[in-house]
């Protein structure tokens, strides 16, 4: 008994001793906006590759939004107090960061080549595909006579029941 | 030991280079001894490779502070499984874990194949010496793990120095699953040498027919199998470590690992057609060729720090090595295309565009268009800073934009393409097989709006998973109802015989499942919510239908770390559900590093995801961040099932007897598909 309280009193004075070991950084809410467009800025701390809004800052001692995260959150709701859009806001974070506080491209200049090019591929693989198909599907058509009068020395049941078998033994 | 372990290195980088080069000298000599000797050159590369590992484990052990790599991956606290796992929690480490790695597919190779396919074997054998010589290269000369420490001592002679303790493991690699996820990942990259090896092999040897494909299909679905794993691992890992609710964050290294998966994928696909039809030979020859490449370029991005990345803990300038390595390799595979290029000519025909063939060509380019969207997504930044002098950054929010879109096409081909015929599919056959999936997934995906669900890709993917899910649980019926006809076991027996009888087919099936489960989960993500809060003792937070109660702290001292934990009641209905103990770990060592355990309450439904986050600055009350994430379950159930069947796939055929069994006619009287019914019973015996 005497030795269970001893171990509660430790973990008890571990545990006020600890906690200066935490660096306090606050939870604070944020609207809605700033969770919004949080989510399309990065945070700009240079060691989490996480966006403002979801910045988890992973090793560090504050795992929610590490001080620039924060300090980006805060902006955003001041400069929509202001007032100022939604594009405005970004476009602060841009003057002050550069490009590199965008989590995805803008739909402008160079970066618009990001947005465009799975779309290019898609489009242009779907061609190819179907080129492919059809050039085998007409290849198959041209040997079709060639092979015609052999075709005709068999019976239609014959040839169904080949069929159906060949299906059958090539199934995956 | 270190010394030790150098020596064991550098005779292993002797024994490949001479694999290597004796190799091509057998290949145009064809003598048989050279052959033998450069075979047992390559066995004893692997042996020593084993040895080198074993000493930078036991440097590890023995708390060696004289090597540099151990001094910053361990310290004298750290438990025995991470000292195992410090291994490859660096740089040096990890390329020298590859090398281990490589070296048991290659061993296991060069045994499995040992008195077989003599033509063929001399080629693979090169192929793999070279790969192993390159790595051997950067483990010796590059990154050698067994560096000493040292430092001028008096009249500024160096002189060797031992550290008390060592600087103690990355936090963030402190976890369980790190035991598991890199191993399996690396056995993914790794993996794909052997399929790379012997394609290459084949079309230098001109090696005739498909054998190489069936040689290579159990190694490529080896190493396909843990790239999943390590992949399913490592966003398990960062849901449950990193503390920010969420398992896959595009990351450039997380990117890397899915660029080979994809073409391997693609490949595992692709290859039927080869297996069946004689077509495609090139392209399964380039995928393979890329695939491989793709796995440098994992490893390289992983390391060389050209794109920012989470997994910063191993990178140093060995870029261009790699970059090097990948424009050898390239130009080899090239040269090897160019010279042999005739002898893969196929016979490539088709009779309908509704067919097997078809969907399977669709099925390629929706894996390659995911793959080099996420390729060119990821080196987008490195694009952007040559083009531009502008460094724009491509995350998150871009990807899943991206993506999203090309993953339901292809989870929709995931229950079309089985069910298509080779050559051509009759309407019959398409009413048949899809009528009734088709009805189910569209009631699911109208139940699913009238019950509120509004996020139209999250609608658009339940709709495809149960119409998925429907098309390969009718298969199954139909199958085992047929087995059941004949024998009168039970629906689920049968349907065990059914799978044993066509392991591939049916264990395709049972993947296809697995990714269905997976995709379920990933629908949910639309409807995750979290709510942040400083709290007293007493006092509580609601989300969702859960309150969470503040019960008390404690501090809890264990080994490596001293964990400040939170003892949260989480509440349903004013019913007590769950005692959650999220805490915030100080590692020792002398880095003093910090981690995050979360807490997690999971449901099949959802996730309640409980952080400690820290310390309020103003109130000095501790912050609760609670998440709560709807279907996350059925992701990690997915990868389970994915690694079951494909364990099922590589099992070997059982034997039919029921087919073959006399029935009441005699066999030769029986018209052959009429008696049989359904397409099930001709099947059984096949690929």
């Amino acid at each position: 008994m005497i030795k269970s309280h001893a171990r509660i009193a430790t973990c008890v004075l571990l545990g006020v001793a600890a906690l200066p070991l935490i660096v306090p950084i606050g939870a604070e809410q944020f609207s809605e906006r700033a969770k919004k467009i949080g989510s399309q800025v990065n945070c700009m701390c240079g060691s989490c590759s996480m966006t403002a809004a979801n910045c988890s800052h992973p090793g560090g001692e504050f795992s929610g939004p590490c001080s620039t995260a924060k300090g980006m959150l805060q902006e955003i709701d001041q400069r929509a107090a202001k007032g100022e859009t939604d594009d405005q806001i970004m476009q602060a974070f841009v003057k002050e960061f550069g490009s590199t506080v965008y989590a995805e491209p803008p739909k402008s200049g160079f970066s618009l080549v990001a947005w465009v090019m799975p779309t290019a591929y898609l489009v242009l693989g779907t061609l190819v595909v179907i080129f492919v198909i059809s050039r085998w599907l007409k290849k198959n058509v041209s040997e079709v006579p060639a092979s015609n009068a052999s075709v005709k020395a068999v019976s239609p049941e014959f040839l169904e029941r080949a069929r159906k078998l060949a299906e059958q033994e090539t199934e995956e | 030991m270190d010394v030790f372990g150098s020596f064991a290195l550098l005779l292993a980088f002797v024994c490949a280079v001479y694999a290597f080069a004796g190799g091509i000298a057998a290949i145009i000599t064809r003598h048989p001894l050279l052959v033998k000797s450069t075979r047992q050159a390559g066995m004893a590369t692997c042996g020593l490779i084993f040895l080198a590992t074993f000493c930078l484990e036991y440097l590890f052990f023995t708390d060696n502070f004289s090597v540099a790599y151990v001094v910053e991956h361990s310290n004298r606290d750290l438990s025995s499984l991470y000292k195992v796992t410090a291994l490859w929690s660096g740089m040096e480490g990890s390329l020298l874990f590859w090398s281990f790695l490589l070296a048991i597919y290659v061993i296991s190779v060069l045994i499995t194949y040992r008195n077989k396919n003599g033509e063929l074997m001399p080629y693979v054998g090169v192929v793999m010496a070279g790969v192993q010589v390159f790595f051997l290269t950067l483990n010796n000369f590059v990154e050698s793990p067994f560096k000493v420490l040292a430092a001028p001592g008096a009249g500024g002679v160096m002189s060797f120095i031992t550290r008390a303790d060592g600087n103690g493991l990355n936090a963030l690699l402190q976890y369980p699953e790190m035991a598991i996820h890199p191993p399996n990942l690396y056995s993914g990259y790794t993996g794909f040498t052997i399929p790379f090896a012997f394609a290459l092999g084949a079309l230098l040897a001109r090696y005739p027919g498909e054998k190489w494909i069936h040689l290579t299909r159990k190694w490529t679905m080896i190493a396909w199998m843990f790239q999943s794993c390590g992949i399913l691992l490592g966003a398990h890992w960062a849901y449950a470590v990193l503390g920010w609710g969420g398992y896959w964050g595009w990351d450039p290294v997380e990117n890397a690992s899915l660029l080979p998966w994809l073409t391997g994928t693609a490949f595992l696909h692709s290859v039927m057609m080869q297996e069946k039809r004689g077509m495609m030979k090139v392209w399964n020859v380039w995928l393979v060729f890329t695939t491989f490449l793709l796995c440098i370029m994992g490893t390289f991005l992983t390391r060389s720090g050209v794109v920012s990345s989470v997994h910063a803990f191993a990178q140093s300038n060995i870029g261009s090595w790699f970059v090097a390595f990948m424009g050898i390799t390239l130009a080899v595979c090239l040269g090897a295309y160019l010279k042999n290029r005739d002898y893969l000519a196929t016979e490539n025909q088709l009779d309908s565009m509704i067919s097997r063939e078809s969907s399977f060509l669709f099925n390629n380019l929706l894996f390659l268009v995911a793959c080099i969207a996420v390729l060119s997504g990821t080196l987008f930044p490195v694009f952007s800073e040559w083009f531009t002098g502008n460094r724009i950054s491509v995350g998150a929010p871009y990807f899943n934009r991206v993506n999203i879109p090309i993953g339901l096409l292809i989870l929709f081909l995931t229950g079309v393409g089985p069910l298509l015929a080779w050559r051509k599919t009759s309407t019959e056959s398409l009413k048949k097989n899809f009528g009734w999936p088709l009805m189910i997934g569209a009631a699911a995906g109208g139940l699913a709006f009238v019950f509120g669900f509004r996020e139209f890709f999250s609608v658009i993917c339940l709709t495809l998973c149960v119409f998925v899910a429907a098309t390969i649980l009718l298969e199954f019926y139909r199958g085992a109802k047929v087995i059941r006809a004949r024998s009168g076991a039970s629906y689920p027996a049968c349907a065990i015989d059914l799978t044993m009888r066509n392991t591939r087919r049916y264990g395709g099936y049972i993947i296809h499942m697995g990714m269905v489960f997976v995709f379920i989960g990933l629908a949910g993500a639309a409807f995750n919510r979290d709510v942040q809060k400083s709290m007293q003792v007493g006092q509580s937070l609601q989300i969702g239908p859960y309150t969470l109660m503040l019960q008390g702290a404690d501090t809890k001292p264990e080994q490596n770390y001293t964990a400040q934990r939170m003892l949260v009641e989480a509440l349903r209905d004013n019913k007590p559900v769950m005692m959650l103990f999220p805490e915030k770990r100080r590692f020792a060592g002398n880095n003093q590093e910090n981690g995050t355990m979360v807490a997690i309450y999971s449901t099949w439904k959802e996730d309640l995801y409980v952080v400690f986050a820290g310390m309020d600055p103003e109130t000095r009350e501790p912050v609760i961040h609670a998440f709560l994430n709807p279907l996350v379950k059925w992701i990690w159930f997915g990868g389970v099932v994915v690694v079951f069947g494909t364990i099922v796939a590589l099992l070997p055929n059982r034997r039919s007897v029921l087919v073959l069994a006399p029935t009441q006619q005699p066999a030769a009287a029986q018209p052959l598909p009429h008696a049989v019914p359904s397409s099930v019973a001709l099947r059984e015996g096949h690929d």
